[in-house]
């Protein structure tokens, strides 16, 4: 094999930064090789990866030294230009990258920028490599998310790199998607030989597609590994931040040291051969006649709680550019109840943001009604509505209004004349730790702050119920964890919360209750562990379910287990467990669940 | 009054409308036009109103306009708000007279600028309604616009159902959030200041959130090579290698200086004038 990048003693401080972000960093990437890039935020991955295209120093000229050499051309004497034609790189934003008005043209448009003549059919060919030649007429803003990052590929592709870097790919799919996206990742790999290199959160996928870990801390390398060796040392990448896949943890509270699984069919196997028995039932006393969590949520137990909101025989849809009609919503019949954590869950497209708008009343349904706390939405506007229900939009920046959280807090409660409002403020701030940042524009905190930012402003308005719109797409473990807890803490304050998520761990850790969307209809209404143990539905509603699942299925666990913790309960070997990584409460809604009390 | 959704006068339908003009989604003659010949066409039919006072001449040309705004299908929105400009300025010009103490006459001649505007309103429309972002951009380039103003032009249309999106959901999170109006007063003046407030504050999280859009764009665009095309002739010529002018445009092109001849000269026959 011959090395493709390699990087030797490489320093790079951004210009005005007091600190390097890159601190001596060296590192050969082998040509051929599917690449993770791995660490906590800041750890230098997105820059490691900016110098591959020379973006660093040519486009950022801060102070570097050493020297990074892509497919024998030290990247100082080149210019992006030129290296773009060898590495090609898609952002984690990528929906900004794409600047031109129809799929074919975005395609064509680097070909086009180096003047190649045959860029027609170098569009044609890369359409052809991701499988979205159906797409090339298309308006990019008429696509999916998952279409446009598919399109953003492509689109680099489009000059035959060697290399291509996908900076978090998965970011914001629905799990269908996600898979689709690293399958065609793996394509190109495969069929063209093209080295990949992803940076990424998610271990689950670094398990199933990646060669090689390289582990950043603190702007170095810490190991370069092949995967399986690097997923073996779970403690090292917990300690960086970076949760091991579930089926390593498991297997770790049974072996500190060794060879680890990578996914649930390898774990299967791994526990079987080390003789681990499982208890296939669910996690009780055997003398307990009835189990505690209902199988369904059924009609009586429902009847007796406390309705909260209703949508009855619902449809709506949107007109196309076209004028096509689109069906979004098909007839939706829902109660949502007094303390339940919703969990809303279906492919992109589903209907599930649409369905949170008709919440709110910023859009009626074409027909049938939505009542909140006894309100139609058809009687009073949004603005009064709001009173009672409040809606988090996915992207946190589109709540941020003014020029400090403070105020984005305060606009509902002043605006209201809510008695108290500026203790009120004090306290939600407080609640979601942002005190010390409250005087900052929220567009300026990290991603797991911006989240908190818009929950202190769903808190501040205290809704009888609250709608989330994917509350940990885009955010590292860490953060997304800090999520998780604060999403517990809310029980005390709103009468019922409804999440709109693709994040299965959310699901599995959070929820008491989940409605699954499919083509506009509620094709089911169940519990995280009932979910996670019907296939047919999963596959159905695009979902992949947690490895701990999926892996508790393969035994014949049912229900299957939600958490790491809840897995090793409910095998039965005696032998002297190890507890899982320095994070034993990661997975274990439990330990979330008592984090609701001490708030 | 119960809230109901509207397939048209809504929002979401203003919205569509302000897309299927910006992309030409509707089809129409000169959309199947070279986009070069379509900006030629444009400037003869937007110069030729303005070398006559003949009404004759101006009664042709407007009904031509009318033909070419028909065939190019201008859809509802823009037609109806040149509809209401028309009339409102036909309104104003009245009341103008009136006040200031002018006659028929005076209207008579001012009546005859708002013909001419009215004929340069419609060909824009015929023109730019045909004009999709990629081809207005590549006729632009050809016709030795810097490279720039070119990409400008196509990068100003692929942001404008984000903006509009952003716009919306950042009006919407003010009248779900902010203080709402209470009373509506005297002809809804509150509501009406309200939403110039609302309109006026949407602009600091519009700023804030496209910089930080654009920054990725920006770096998106060095690595593609836009930077490099802009030096680089070969670049300019496959980017413009496309542009081809085939009959339709020739025969489009040389029917409409036939119908600026015809009217000029049915003009010269029977010369009439609003004055």
């Amino acid at each position: 094999m011959t090395a493709v990048i390699e990087v030797e003693g490489f320093r790079f401080r951004y210009p005005g930064a007091t600190v390097e972000s890159l601190r001596g960093v060296d590192l050969t990437i082998e040509q051929g090789d599917f690449v993770a890039v791995v660490g906590g935020n800041g750890s230098g991955k997105t820059t490691l990866c900016k110098t591959f295209n020379g973006l660093v120093p040519h486009y950022w000229s801060g102070r570097t030294d050493g020297q990074v050499v892509v497919a024998g051309v030290p990247t100082a004497t080149a210019s992006v230009a030129e290296l773009s034609a060898v590495v090609g790189y898609v952002y984690q934003d990528f929906t900004n990258q794409l600047v031109r008005p129809t799929v074919r043209d975005e395609v064509a448009f680097a070909a086009v920028n180096f003047g190649l003549v045959d860029h027609a059919a170098r569009a044609a060919q890369a359409l052809e490599m991701l499988g979205i030649t159906h797409l090339a007429d298309k308006f990019v803003w008429q696509l999916s998310g998952g279409q446009q990052h598919l399109v953003a590929i492509a689109a680099v592709m489009v000059l035959r790199p060697q290399v291509l870097v996908v900076d978090e790919p998965v970011a914001e799919l629905d799990p269908g998607r996600a898979a689709h996206i690293y399958e065609s990742l793996a394509h190109l790999n495969a069929a063209y030989g093209t080295t990949i290199v992803v940076i990424e959160h998610h271990t689950d996928f670094v398990a199933r597609y990646a060669r090689s870990v390289v582990l950043m801390a603190d702007g170095a390398v810490v190991w370069h590994l092949p995967v399986a060796e690097a997923l073996a040392r779970s403690d090292e990448l917990d300690a960086h931040g970076v949760p091991a896949p579930q089926v390593v943890q498991v297997a770790r509270a049974y072996e500190q040291h060794g060879p680890v699984p990578l996914t649930p069919v390898d774990a299967a196997r791994w526990l079987t051969e080390r003789g681990v028995e499982v208890r296939r039932g669910a996690l009780r006393d055997p003398s307990e006649p009835e189990p505690s969590v209902p199988a369904r949520p059924d009609a009586a137990r429902s009847a007796e709680r406390t309705l909260v909101a209703r949508l009855d025989d619902v449809r709506h849809g949107y007109r196309g550019v076209d004028g096509r009609f689109d069906t979004v919503l098909d007839g939706i019949d829902l109660d949502l109840h007094e303390a339940e954590r919703v969990a809303l869950v279906g492919s992109n497209g589903a209907g599930k943001s649409t369905l949170m708008r008709l919440l709110t009343g910023l859009r009626v349904p074409r027909s049938g009604t939505v009542t909140v706390e006894g309100v139609s939405t058809r009687d009073v506007s949004a603005s009064i509505m709001a009173d009672r229900v409040c809606y988090l939009y996915q992207r946190p920046e589109e709540m941020f209004l003014t020029d400090t959280v403070r105020g984005d807090v305060a606009l509902y409660p002043t605006g209201r004349d809510v008695p108290d409002a500026t203790r009120l403020v004090d306290e939600v701030l407080t609640l979601v730790d942002l005190h010390h940042l409250a005087d900052r524009d929220g567009r300026t905190l990290s991603g797991g702050q911006q989240r908190r930012a818009t929950l202190a402003v769903g808190l501040a308005m205290r809704p009888s119920l609250l709608l989330l719109d994917e509350p940990t797409s885009s955010l590292d473990i860490g953060s997304r964890d800090g999520v998780i807890a604060m999403l517990a803490r809310l029980a005390d304050h709103i009468r019922c919360v409804v999440v709109a998520t693709h994040d299965m761990h959310l699901v599995a850790e959070w929820a008491t209750r989940v409605v699954v969307l499919d083509q506009g209809a509620v094709v089911a209404d169940t519990t995280p562990a009932e979910l996670f143990g019907d296939v047919d539905l999963m596959a159905r509603a695009g979902l992949v379910p947690p490895q701990v699942a999926e892996l508790g299925r393969l035994l014949g666990m049912d229900p299957p287990p939600l958490s790491v913790v809840e897995m090793v309960g409910r095998t039965g070997t005696g032998a002297a467990l190890v507890t899982p990584g320095h994070g034993p409460g990661r997975s274990d809604r439990t330990e979330v669940g008592h984090g609701a009390h001490h708030a | 009054m119960a809230r109901t959704t509207h397939d048209v006068i809504s929002v979401e339908w203003i919205k569509l409308e302000l897309l299927r003009t910006a992309y030409a989604t509707r089809g129409g003659l000169l959309s199947r036009m070279d986009p070069r010949v379509v900006l030629a066409w444009y400037v003869l039919v937007a110069l030729a109103p303005w070398f006559t006072h003949d009404s004759t001449v101006l009664g042709l040309l407007f009904v031509f306009s009318v033909v070419m705004v028909i065939v190019s299908r201008v859809g509802p929105l823009v037609l109806g708000l040149f509809v209401v400009g028309l009339l409102t300025e036909g309104i104003y010009l009245a009341v103008a007279a009136w006040l200031f103490g002018g006659d028929l006459d005076t209207l008579m001649a001012l009546a005859e600028l708002t013909l001419k505007l009215g004929i340069v309103s419609l060909a824009s429309m015929a023109a730019f309604v045909s004009l999709d972002p990629e081809k207005l951009s590549d006729a632009l380039l050809a016709l030795r616009a810097p490279a720039l103003v070119a990409f400008g032009v196509s990068y100003g249309y692929r942001m404008l159902p984000i903006f509009m999106e952003e716009f919306h959901t950042i009006v919407d999170g003010h009248r779900l959030r902010a203080r709402p109006v209470r009373s509506r007063g005297l002809f809804a003046w509150r509501t009406v200041v309200h939403v110039g407030v609302v309109f006026v504050q949407a602009f600091y999280p519009m700023m804030l959130n496209t910089a930080k859009r654009t920054r990725t764009t920006v770096e998106a665009l060095e690595t593609r090579g836009f930077t490099f095309a802009a030096h680089d002739a070969a670049s300019r010529r496959v980017r413009l290698a496309h542009l081809r002018v085939s009959l339709l445009d020739v025969v489009v092109l040389a029917g409409t200086v036939a119908v600026v001849v015809v009217a000029y000269g049915a003009g010269a026959l029977y010369p009439t004038s609003l004055r």
